[in-house]
């Protein structure tokens, strides 16, 4: 195996004064797939905000095929390839559906075609301005902008929080043919364990801003007692 | 002569369509920027003193001098906008008038030494001298290029901001910073190209507005008032906005001068005073 796509060697991160993250390590292949875990305020988001370049790292690096990119600031690092799908989603209101999907877009296999075919909804709805959808029309447009930038990692921030049912077996759906189709990395970063472990093949929970765990995905998957211990009631509660 | 009526009217449009290629790069850098910039008006006196020297000195047609003027306050503002504005644009109101209004300042000054404090003379080519008559009705050449000038300029604005990917990045610029930079968005240049696209304009009226207003030094405070007006009259960032609100104060200025001389310049004051007070955030505002 050659240079990971992304590692974090003991990064320490936050914001101004206030420090989240305390000397975490990660390492993602290309087209690897990791949970991010946790309870409520562990530092999760700050986590893939950080990766993006939008925290203050106090200490340690972050790599990219092995260049360090600490120092890169965040739109830089969107066009060497990294995606960012945000928690509170962000659509530009001001943009017609159609053009928060052009607008950043860059050449590659993910162009207007392939996103409307992973998610027809889209299509329909592509004259209409962006604060005229649904909750998940917003996600499901998000995804597909941060695809529209054909990234090699996508990081995913609970994007099934808040959903319908429906509308959350179509997110899996389209995020399983994405790991099928093994042309991208991802990291999700999801309330719901169960759904996160089924679909990915390593895992890691934080805990007050640090690694507290890391095993493979369905190893942990089995591993209540830990879940129990570092997840909590999620656990019960979604099963 | 035209009826004084239709000559207040068509006068006071020709007017108002200066004001409004003065003032529409300030509602877009305000409006959408945030950035108060008061200075705005600077970078058109500037424009004004390149098609100046241009023609008296080097002979230019005037024609030939109105690219040169946008070109020249675009790149003058990059500069500026490369050196100081961006430090502030997230620094309060406060701190952006202070500096901006030092430019201002200075800008007069500066225009003063070298040129001197008299009126710049200029003369319009031939073919924009004198008026033509149609059904009647006599207009002035240059008036009408004012009025053409202005259309092409509100078409290629509204075109360009709603309709290219340029556009539509200024926009998601505006809409969310830290979203846009997620994805790739050059926000910084971005913003840097809506500023000297704005200051050219502003470049261009001053050009244009020789003919008409004249030039001299204290043109950068003059106008700066007129400019103001309209960018709250008609809409923080809203380009049609612009539009109505200029041709509103060029036909009320003129109006006000010709039929109440001694209400005189004040009209176009109580006129935003009333548009305000009906509409807090200007005819097309949304905030």
């Amino acid at each position: 195996m050659a240079e990971p796509l992304l590692k974090l060697e003991n990064v320490t991160a936050g914001y101004g004064d206030a420090v989240v993250l305390h000397n975490v390590s990660l390492e993602l292949p290309e087209n690897g797939s990791l949970a991010l875990l946790g309870r409520n305020g562990v530092g999760k988001s700050t986590l893939l905000l950080t990766i993006m370049g939008y925290t203050q790292m106090r200490s340690g690096r972050v790599l990219w095929r092995g260049q360090d990119v600490s120092k890169v600031p965040p739109h830089k690092r969107a066009t060497m390839g990294f995606g960012w799908v945000a928690q509170e989603r962000e659509i530009f209101p001001s943009l017609t559906v159609e053009e928060n999907l052009t607008v950043a877009a860059r050449p590659g296999p993910w162009d207007l075609a392939a996103v409307f075919k992973m998610f027809p909804r889209l299509n329909e709805r592509r004259r209409n301005m962006g604060n005229q959808l649904s909750g998940g029309e917003q996600q499901m447009l998000a995804t597909a902008r941060a695809l529209m930038t054909n990234p090699a990692l996508l990081l995913l921030d609970e994007p099934c929080e808040g959903l319908a049912p429906v509308i959350v077996d179509e997110l899996i759906a389209a995020m399983k043919l994405l790991l099928d189709d093994k042309r991208i990395a991802i990291i999700l970063v999801e309330q719901h364990t169960e759904i996160a472990l089924e679909l990915t093949a390593d895992a890691i929970v934080l805990e007050r801003g640090t690694v507290a765990h890391a095993a493979p995905a369905p190893v942990l998957a089995k591993d209540t007692a830990t879940l129990e211990r570092l997840v909590g009631l999620r656990v019960a509660a979604t099963v | 002569m035209l009826p004084p009526f239709f000559g207040v009217l068509f006068d006071g449009l020709a007017y108002g369509m200066l004001l409004f290629v003065l003032s529409v790069g300030l509602s877009v850098t305000l409006g959408l920027m945030n950035f108060v910039n008061l200075a705005h008006c600077a970078f058109a006196m500037l424009g004004g003193y390149v098609t100046v020297t241009l023609v008296n000195e080097f002979h230019w047609p005037f024609l030939a001098t109105l690219p040169a003027a946008f070109v020249a306050a675009a790149l003058a503002s990059v500069v500026l906008e490369r050196f100081f504005y961006r430090r502030l644009y997230r620094a309060s109101d406060l701190d952006q008038v202070l500096l901006t209004i030092g430019f201002a300042f200075i800008s007069v000054a500066v225009a003063a030494y070298i040129f001197g404090t008299l009126q710049q003379p200029i003369q319009a080519p031939e073919f924009l001298r004198g008026s033509s008559t149609f059904l009647g009705l006599a207009f002035g050449n240059y008036r009408m290029f004012l009025i053409g000038v202005a259309i092409v300029v509100t078409v290629l604005l509204i075109a360009g901001l709603e309709y290219t990917r340029f556009g539509a990045q200024v926009r998601a610029a505006v809409d969310n910073q830290r979203m846009a930079r997620g994805l790739g968005i050059d926000v910084d240049r971005t913003f840097a190209a809506t500023f000297a696209l704005g200051s050219g304009l502003a470049g261009l009226g001053g050009a244009l507005a020789i003919e008409i207003v004249g030039l001299d030094p204290s043109f950068s405070f003059t106008y700066l008032v007129y400019v103001l007006i309209i960018v709250s009259v008609g809409g923080l960032g809203s380009i049609a906005g612009s539009f109505a609100a200029a041709c509103l104060i060029g036909v009320s200025d003129i109006a006000g001068k010709y039929y109440a001389p001694e209400l005189g310049a004040f009209l176009i004051y109580l006129v935003m005073v009333v548009v305000l007070m009906w509409k807090p955030a200007g005819l097309f505002g949304k905030r």
